[in-house]
């Protein structure tokens, strides 16, 4: 007993029970402050999404055409303060701002989940089987990765931006859209288009990643003695090749989110992802970007989110790379 | 090597081909085009009213009346242009120039006519006469149908061809001067207050959307600084249009080289600060891991000076995997820089792509496209041959 106490640094807990992975990890990152920051400012931005319908202080396509473009904390003729000023439409930009944060954010989760799905799937498959599924995914990931991403993302988005009214979603997948979203039924298609076709472009990476560790992973003696135990090739998916891949997906999933954020915002920049009126920060910024000379606060509004959100996401992966890291010294 | 080449090649130019007709095929089913700009127009009245006629002009001049596949083949190699040999096949239907209509009457009165069918249909024969490209294999683009109507696409793309070059080259080259240096400075002096300071810029720059600094920088250096009187810089365009007056530096005539270049500052400057946050970055990780190779340790031993230890046993060595990149470069010259050349309104190839799918010009859109694979693939060519260059231990096969 005496030996294990003194192996055990002092300032950690004397438990009797070895300390489960998931606590390590977190008292790894604990000690990376800027990462807490980060993580602490992205809860801030996540809880007033998910509160914008809410908190948010006007209704969202209200016009006012008495009020365009009040500069931030001006009040307007009807003596209400808007703390962010309007915009050309005399919308209150507070408001807009804040169901922005719900589509954009939303989006950046929503899209980078059904895709790290469809990468770690694809890849758990392509590692563990190899042959001619490994094949398969290979060379489409292969051929994937010649396109030039952006120009062609931007082709399929004007395709199916703008026709999204001809595809028949099924009424429960645009009711669970428009309430995670926070957009009225009408553009839940046009959002959920986005979202679908961001997560087509982006399962490659996770997809090779997944794959490469699962083709080490699945050397390891515990798989062999798995497998001389009985355990079948689900079991052996589900209990052992999978938890033990996953560390670096978890990586590998903060860093995509950023990715989906400025991808998005770059699309509704360029005005070809969603339009208004359904608001988001790269096309708030976009229609901000005609007025940047008679009013330079309104770029900078929607653009500080962005900013800010992509680069807490990053240092939070940054954290989060360490803190798994078993090699790494914090 | 040979045998790799002759597999490459291959390989690329099947890519090349499914990304044409993926390119091709998305483009048609997509909406807009040429027929929608001219409705447009006709629905806005004015002088040049447009009738029946015209409509099926225009439909000809852009073969919309061609079944895809054909269509796909003209615009690929410029064939077929009429009857193969001869009179073979001159009958065989190929399209369909006034598609048929069908008057649907409902139940309730209502009536609809909807196309089915074809009424007058095209055949190889009445191909002979038509005006064609040579075919995009022998580098003919076709004609623009809506930026520049009528204009071959080659046109269009040359004129703005010079102003995407000289953009990224001077960012490529501004960045390699002044990111490679930082890299390599970084590693050397590692955990010191130069490398804190140098990666954490790194990291907010690798982090930042282009477009968010783009607006920044056009916030910042060219709205504030002139409301407050101060020297600013000319944004949007490659050139002004009229002379304007700068604080300090008198008056800038419009399209002299001053004013092209005071343009040409802050594009250039983003494009560099974005290229140098990435390529330190990476210059430092495999700087340091070549510095703690046994060789350069060897080196040290053996008295060589520590700058020749630096620029020659390590940097070199670590400049392989950054050789990679650089290779990569070629293909970002026209995808890379197309949100940059958005935000300043500059006149090159990533905004005429931009412009291309949003009025809809689909030859433009394709040819652009096309260039973007193959410049791709020509760099992916390019980072595995010179890998066998600086690394001679590399065997390509």
């Amino acid at each position: 007993m005496a030996t294990t106490t003194t192996a055990v640094p002092a300032d950690e807990p004397k438990t009797t029970a070895p300390e489960s992975q998931l606590s390590i990890v977190l008292r790894r990152f604990r000690k990376h402050h800027l990462a807490m920051f980060c993580l602490g400012l992205l809860t801030v931005m996540l809880l007033l999404s998910a509160l914008a319908p809410v908190i948010a202080p006007f209704p969202r396509d209200q016009l006012d055409s008495a009020a365009k473009f009040l500069t931030p904390l001006s009040v307007d003729h009807a003596g209400k303060l808007r703390i962010f000023g309007t915009d050309h439409l005399g919308r209150d930009y507070t408001t807009r701002l804040l169901f922005a944060s719900r589509v954009s954010l939303g989006t950046a989760v929503f899209a980078t989940l059904i895709a790290s799905t469809i990468g770690i799937v694809l890849g758990l498959l392509a590692g563990f089987f190899g042959g001619w599924i490994d094949t398969i995914i290979s060379r489409t990931l292969e051929v994937v990765a010649t396109f030039p991403t952006l120009s062609l993302l931007l082709i399929v988005v004007s395709i199916f931006v703008g026709n999204e009214k001809n595809i028949p979603f099924p009424a429960f997948v645009t009711k669970t859209i428009s309430f995670l979203f926070a957009v009225s039924e009408r553009e839940a298609k046009l959002v959920l288009m986005v979202n679908l076709i961001l997560a087509l472009f982006g399962w490659t990476t996770t997809c090779r990643l997944m794959r490469g560790m699962v083709l080490s992973v699945r050397e390891n003696v515990y798989i062999d003695s798995a497998r001389a135990l009985g355990a079948s090739n689900l079991r052996l998916l589900a209990r052992h090749v999978f938890p033990n891949s996953l560390p670096p997906m978890i990586v590998d999933f903060t860093l995509a989110v950023n990715g989906t954020l400025v991808a998005e915002s770059a699309l509704s920049f360029l005005g070809f992802g969603i339009t208004d009126p359904t608001p988001t920060w790269g096309n708030m910024l976009n229609s901000a970007q005609s007025y940047m000379f008679q009013y330079p606060w309104m770029p900078l509004i929607p653009s500080l989110p962005i900013l800010l959100a992509s680069v807490a996401i990053n240092y939070i992966g940054d954290g989060l790379r360490d803190a798994l890291d078993p090699r790494q010294k914090i | 090597m040979a045998a790799f080449l002759v597999r490459r090649l291959l390989q690329m130019f099947l890519v090349t081909i499914v990304a044409a007709i993926c390119s091709y095929s998305l483009l048609y089913i997509s909406p807009g085009g040429p027929i929608e700009t001219l409705l447009a127009e006709k629905q806005n009245g004015g002088a040049n009213r447009i009738d029946q006629s015209d409509i099926q002009r225009v439909i000809e001049r852009f073969e919309l009346d061609i079944n895809l596949p054909i269509r796909f083949s003209r615009w690929l190699i410029g064939w077929p242009n009429g009857p193969i040999f001869g009179s073979f096949g001159a009958d065989w239907v190929v399209g369909c120039t006034t598609p048929g209509k069908v008057r649907l009457r409902y139940p309730d009165g209502r009536t609809e006519i909807v196309e089915e069918g074809c009424e007058n249909t095209l055949t190889l024969a009445e191909l002979e006469g038509r005006k064609a490209s040579r075919g995009v294999a022998f580098g003919d683009f076709g004609e623009s149908q809506v930026i520049l109507r009528g204009r071959p696409v080659t046109d269009l793309i040359g004129s703005r061809l010079f102003y995407t070059l000289y953009l990224m080259g001077g960012a490529v080259g501004l960045a390699l001067l002044i990111g490679v240096p930082i890299g390599v400075y970084s590693a050397v002096k590692q955990y010191s207050r130069f490398d804190y300071t140098m990666t954490s810029i790194a990291f907010v720059g690798s982090s930042l959307p282009s477009f968010v600094f783009g607006i920044f920088a056009i916030l910042i250096l060219s709205v504030l600084a002139k409301q407050a009187g101060l020297p600013y810089l000319p944004s949007g365009d490659a050139v002004g249009v009229r002379d304007y007056v700068i604080p300090l530096l008198g008056t800038i005539t419009a399209g002299s080289f001053f004013d092209r270049f005071l343009r040409f500052l802050m594009p250039c400057g983003v494009l560099t600060f974005i290229n140098i946050a990435g390529w330190s970055r990476f210059v430092r990780t495999s700087m340091l891991e070549v510095l703690s190779q046994d060789y350069v340790r060897t080196a040290r031993a053996k008295g060589v000076k520590e700058s020749a230890v630096v620029l020659k046993h390590a940097l070199r060595n670590s400049l392989i995997p950054f050789v990679t990149l650089l290779a990569g470069v070629l293909a970002t010259l026209f995808g890379g820089a197309l949100i940059t050349e958005t935000v300043f309104n500059w006149p090159g190839l990533g905004r005429l792509y931009i412009d291309a799918l949003s009025r809809s010009d689909y030859n433009v859109a394709n040819a652009l496209l096309l260039i973007n694979v193959v410049l791709l693939l020509i760099g992916i060519l390019i980072t595995d041959i010179l890998y066998t260059v600086v690394d001679p231990r590399i065997r390509l096969g």
